[in-house]
């Protein structure tokens, strides 16, 4: 890892259990100014006037079925990153794997700095795998590497003395990883399954070049056709729709942490 | 205009007849199976050969903006972590903000910056550096936190004003936490710039573009390839460039 600071100040790691428990008001904050910015777009795509292409993009079964679309390829992919990276991250830290751990590492930050575009361009041009699946393929590929660093750094941040004292309680090398070590990594962990759905929702974005669907597809017909009205509302919903997404993961993140961390 | 082709799809029909075409052209003969995979790879370095100086070209303009913006982001990063670390309200809220811009997704920002500037470079420019500042301010924040209190208090009880302790006890002793986020922040702002070419942008995004628009014709592989491969070796090529400045620049008492 390239990384040199203290682990707490691990910049590649997403923070976690630095923040306060919010209030409930506090939760209720960001979606209202959302709800705002939809109300406010609703409002100014209303006043115009749409001629008859903009009026094909611009309807409520367009843009819901956009909506839809997008939230299954997020919710799809994150599911599936979780269900890959956490057991890898669990095999990555058990001692019998130590030895290949670095170059994997190596490799899996090598990795990161292809460009999600890239991942799914390549798809699409060399194994002409293009839809819904695909983009699901090309999402997992890029997300699966956060969650499998915060898990493996969430493990491994484990005080090692209380593993110690598991197995001097008679805890087997299952228990003491089911009931000590997982628990206390849950809130990195969860950190990283946040950090994958932020970037699921914005790479989903992208999936309209490769005819997955979602919010991109707007955008892109706005491009092809000229129309930025159709662009605009595409980005805005789609930058809304991330913004909600993310807060409603640290809603999750709040209330899922172990009580006592 | 190299960005966004068609609806999504509508270039798959008329390209599966130069598939056909083409796999005839190129097929190997009968019976050879390893000089299959030799003549591919050969045939991407003879394509990357060919263009070597749309190649350069797009990598110096890559590596051009992005260190426009990580400079900028690294400027105003930094600024924002030390006028914010010392209360934790203005803390929160810088880092709060900032998270909040990492999260909108690039295509969305490109597209409503385009609203605002325009197509071209500074919409790419304005992004990049919005992407870039999370990574700085948290580390910025973290370092000077991180800077052992005592340290700070002899240095004002030798007398420093509060700018000398920051410039000259404070800022080197965080720095290289704060190289780091700067460090972070170009990896992360490598890969979003390819995202800039639907806004006209510059850079390798070209080039997966280009290639994506012509899905099923043979260039478009080798057209994609490289432009992943020429990312991937601008982020190298920064990681070595600020392993370098790390070296440099930390301070002789630290190393």
């Amino acid at each position: 890892m390239t990384v040199s600071a203290p682990a707490g100040a691990d910049p590649l790691v997403s923070a976690a259990g630095d923040r306060p428990r919010r209030a409930w008001i506090g939760w209720l904050a960001l979606p209202a100014v959302l709800a705002l910015v939809c109300l406010g777009l609703w409002l100014y795509v209303g006043s115009q006037p749409l001629d008859s292409i903009e009026a094909r993009s611009l309807n409520a079964s367009t843009i819901s079925e956009a909506v839809v679309r997008h939230v299954q390829l997020t919710a799809v992919s994150t599911v599936l990153v979780v269900g890959l990276a956490v057991p890898l991250g669990i095999l990555l830290t058990r001692p019998f794997t130590r030895r290949f751990r670095g170059a994997l590492l190596t490799v899996a930050n090598i990795g990161q700095a292809v460009p999600t575009i890239g991942v799914l361009a390549l798809l699409a041009v060399a194994f002409l795998f293009l839809g819904f699946w695909s983009a699901v393929v090309g999402l997992v590929l890029y997300a699966v590497l956060p969650v499998l660093r915060n898990t493996m750094v969430g493990l491994e941040q484990v005080d090692p003395t209380v593993l110690e004292a598991g197995r001097g309680m008679g805890l087997s090398t299952g228990q003491v990883l089911r009931r000590l070590e997982l628990p206390l990594a849950v809130p990195v962990i969860l950190a990283g399954v946040r950090t994958a759905l932020v970037i699921n929702v914005g790479t989903a974005t992208l999936a309209a070049y490769i005819n997955g669907g979602g919010l991109g597809t707007l955008i892109v017909a706005g491009f092809s056709t000229n129309r930025f009205l159709v662009s605009l509302t595409g980005a805005v919903l789609t930058a809304v729709l991330a913004l909600f997404v993310d807060h409603l993961a640290g809603v999750a993140e709040d209330v899922l942490r172990p009580k006592g961390l | 205009m190299t960005a966004p082709g068609g609806p999504p799809g509508c270039e798959r029909v008329p390209c599966s007849g130069i598939v056909g075409a083409d796999q005839r052209r190129r097929s190997p003969p009968v019976g050879s199976e390893a000089p299959t995979r030799g003549a591919t790879t050969l045939d991407f370095v003879d394509f990357v050969w060919d263009r070597r100086d749309d190649v350069l070209q797009r990598g110096i303009e890559h590596i051009g903006v992005v260190a426009v913006s990580v400079a900028l982001s690294a400027v105003l990063g930094v600024l924002l972590g030390v006028l914010s670390y010392r209360s934790p309200t203005a803390r929160t809220a810088a880092i709060a903000v900032t998270g909040a811009f990492l999260t909108i997704p690039s295509f969305a920002l490109f597209v409503l910056l385009l609203g605002i500037v325009g197509l071209g470079t500074t919409p790419v420019v304005i992004a990049l550096t919005m992407y870039g500042l999370l990574p700085v301010v948290r580390n910025t924040v973290t370092g000077l936190l991180s800077v052992d209190p005592a340290v700070v208090e002899s240095a004002q009880g030798m007398g420093l004003s509060r700018w000398q302790r920051l410039r000259r006890i404070e800022l080197p002793l965080a720095w290289p936490i704060v190289l780091t986020g700067i460090r972070v922040s170009t990896v992360i702002l490598v890969g979003i710039a390819a995202i800039g070419a639907v806004v006209n942008g510059p850079g390798y995004g070209n080039l997966i573009f280009t290639g994506l628009a012509r899905v099923g014709a043979p260039v478009a592989v080798d057209l994609v390839l490289t432009g992943i491969v020429g990312v991937v070796v601008v982020a190298v090529l920064f990681d070595a460039v600020f392993t370098l400045l790390g070296k440099l620049t930390t301070s002789k008492g630290l190393r």
